[in-house]
């Protein structure tokens, strides 16, 4: 009877400081990670910054656009030539560390298979070129050298900037990006054709979930 | 022992098994307080990247704190990015510190969403089971050591998302924070930002941030320990002359009377060289128990055991837990102190000496006061942790009385006294043990934060300091300018 008491004792003591105890210990829950393969057309908005989607996007807007407008044709019809184009600097002027190289590099990928623009190495791809070239010519065959002073001149360069307007108050954010393309002649400085694309978004955060 | 012992009063007979089974089990609430009394190595890490930081080995630092990874656990993870990013930030892995910077920046702005079953624990044992967030200009600080990162990256126009960052950051502080007088708004930030625009041609946005920088060192120089630093009043007066901004500069010119300054035009055929020094180091905390009694006994047991140890020692914090569990009748409350580790440095001196002319000595000025931005910080925060942390003595000693009368009565007559015992001084003691304020700061920043900009000749020059970061000698380093460049040196002077 008395060790059954003082098993009663312990069982209560134990039961007592499990429950001061238990409280503390309601916060330590794992995490799991699941991967799931998705089409890369699905729209997938996690954080509400900058991604994919809207880098395609852009590019999709900005290919129809270039293709639509008269410049392309009016320039074909002059020369008789497809136009020649070289990608100058697209600025990021937004809150966020964007790879603006994404949707431009989509960009140059259509207009060139359309078969109605061709792109030339920027400035950057040009020097790996042409190093490229001066080893060529130390130490390939004769027959197969590439010679200097064959390269093409541009035609017009496509420049442009993203720019973010930012907005929030109580974890409400409203972030606007607009990015702009601009082909510009380089004989003439003349802007022929203007890209824009704008994308809203508002991103709200609770304050307290359980 | 009974001195200390107010419940139970009634002493049991009991056979030598039940003896020993109670002494067992006594035992064993000791160890469970030993361990809740966080007995641990907290903050040794730091002590070991600061010896590394005293011998300009940045790379040790960040050695010191990359193994203690663990310590600062699940919670601490924003923390943990702080400090590893400005360790990697002075080893000159700019890279790697911005990546470490990016991810603090992230889970900073995933913890604007707070869990209310975190709340709650960290409310049954203390704020250190909260996910630590960081101080508001800490929060600042991590765009701050980014731009900079970027910034020696040659990388300008990620380092002016950065600025743009910091801008948004300190808009939406100032619309939250109404008190003028509070921390919202930050003069070295605003200033960086303005010397980023300027490095990259953009005058107009230089200007309006280095307006806003001027207008927040009047503003808080009250409680920042920084005036406006000279360079900010020639950078201001340049401007406002170069945008065609007259009244401005009419202003500025009369109220800046003396201060030198060189056009733009002037400049525009030099290359800047702008010197940063973080001196001394940031503060830290410390716990400061308040020890309530609720008993005349309890209250003699408080002022011997104050009188004798001191309870800022794991070894003493465990003494405290066992004592003040046995006796029942103390609430423990812990608040956070700041300790202060300034620098002695009041100016640093760094020389150019190019290949034609003579040396020019460049001299720095505060700009940021990082202990006085803490101060500010936790005394803004007091208020809330006090009565947080005295609503958690009181749930905890409830808690405790609720037990310790819950398990006597399920003993039964018999038992119920050494039950209750147990039971009380594992509840009380625990209640005690795990009162500890949360102590946690971004311990790798510099108590103070120098700046100073030079316009010279482009050129050759070698450069000589006392801390240089990066990889390379501490004291010197080689710097080729072009006309236009702007040049970051960047130093960690310790002491």
């Amino acid at each position: 009877m008395e060790r059954s008491m003082g098993l009663q004792g312990y069982g209560g003591a134990v039961g007592a400081a499990a429950l001061c105890l238990g409280f503390l210990t309601l916060a330590g829950c794992g995490s799991e990670t699941k991967v799931t393969r998705v089409d890369t057309g699905v729209v997938t908005d996690l954080s509400g910054r900058w991604n994919d989607t809207d880098s395609r996007m852009v590019a999709e807007t900005m290919v129809k656009e270039a293709l639509d407008y008269p410049w392309l044709g009016n320039f074909t019809a002059a020369k008789s030539r497809q136009p020649v184009v070289v990608v100058g600097a697209v600025l990021n002027n937004s809150h966020e560390h964007i790879n603006t190289q994404t949707f431009v590099t989509d960009l140059q990928r259509e207009l060139t298979n359309s078969q109605k623009v061709t792109f030339v190495a920027n400035k950057g791809e040009r020097e790996e070129v042409r190093n490229e070239r001066k080893e060529q010519a130390m130490y390939a065959r004769e027959d197969t050298q590439k010679a200097p002073g064959k390269e093409i001149g541009a035609d017009f360069m496509m420049k442009g900037t993203i720019a973010t307007i930012l907005d929030e108050a109580e974890g409400t954010k409203a972030m606007f990006y607009q990015v702009d393309l601009q082909m510009v002649d380089l004989e003439s400085n003349a802007k022929v054709w203007f890209g824009q694309k704008k994308i809203k978004k508002v991103i709200e955060k609770k304050r307290t979930v359980f | 022992m009974n001195c200390f012992v107010s419940r139970p009063t009634v002493q049991a007979p009991a056979r030598w098994g039940v003896c020993l089974s109670r002494s067992l089990a006594i035992s064993l609430a000791f160890v469970v307080l030993l361990a809740a009394s966080g007995c641990g190595s907290a903050g040794k890490h730091y002590v070991k990247a600061d010896i590394s930081l005293l011998t300009h080995n940045y790379q040790g630092a960040d050695a010191a704190i990359k193994q203690a990874e663990d310590e600062y656990g699940d919670k601490s993870r924003v923390l943990y990015g702080m400090d590893r990013g400005m360790t990697l930030h002075l080893a000159g892995d700019y890279k790697q510190s911005n990546l470490m910077l990016e991810q603090s920046d992230d889970e900073v702005e995933r913890l604007y969403t707070r869990k209310v079953r975190t709340e709650t624990a960290a409310f049954l044992s203390n704020d250190n089971a909260l996910p630590y967030e960081g101080d508001p200009y800490e929060q600042v600080m991590i765009n701050v050591v980014k731009a900079l990162n970027y910034a020696m990256l040659g990388l300008w126009q990620e380092s002016l998302v950065e600025a743009r960052r910091i801008d948004h950051r300190l808009n939406v502080l100032s619309d939250r924070v109404k008190d003028k007088s509070a921390y919202r708004e930050d003069g070295f930030a605003r200033y960086l930002t303005g010397i980023l625009y300027e490095s990259t041609g953009d005058v107009n946005n230089a200007f309006i941030a280095y307006r806003k920088a001027y207008e927040t060192y009047e503003t808080m120089k009250g409680w920042s320990r920084v005036g406006e630093p000279t360079q900010l009043q020639s950078d201001l007066l340049r401007t406002t002359d170069g945008l065609h901004l007259t009244s401005e500069f009419a202003a500025y010119e009369r109220a800046f009377q003396g201060v030198p300054w060189q056009t733009i035009q002037a400049q525009q055929n030099l290359a800047q060289v702008v010197v940063i020094s973080y001196n001394g180091r940031a503060p830290r905390k410390e716990d400061q128990f308040l020890d309530l009694p609720i008993s005349m006994d309890a209250l003699q047991l408080v002022l011997i055991n104050r009188a004798l140890t001191n309870p800022n020692t794991p070894q003493n914090r465990a003494a405290d837990s066992v004592l003040y569990g046995l006796n029942g009748r103390v609430v423990r409350v812990a608040l956070p102190k700041l300790i202060p580790q300034p620098t002695h440095v009041s100016v640093d001196t760094v020389t150019l000496d190019g290949a034609s002319g003579a040396p020019v000595s460049v001299r720095t000025e505060p700009v940021q006061n990082v202990t006085a931005l803490a101060d500010k910080a936790l005394s803004e925060r007091l208020p809330g942790i006090a009565v947080k942390a005295v609503a958690r003595a009181a749930t905890k000693y409830a808690m405790a009385e609720a037990a310790t009368r819950g398990s006597q009565s399920a003993a039964g007559q018999k038992h119920g006294d050494w039950v209750g015992l147990l039971v009380s001084l594992i509840a009380h003691g625990y209640a005690v043990a795990s009162e500890e304020a949360d102590k946690r700061s971004w311990r790798t920043l510099p108590d103070q934060i120098h700046l100073a900009r030079r316009w010279v000749p482009p050129g050759h020059y070698d450069v000589k300091g006392v801390g240089f970061t990066g990889e390379g000698s501490s004291r010197s380093r080689s710097l080729s300018l072009a006309a236009g460049q702007t040049v970051f040196l960047i130093q960690r002077v310790v002491q």
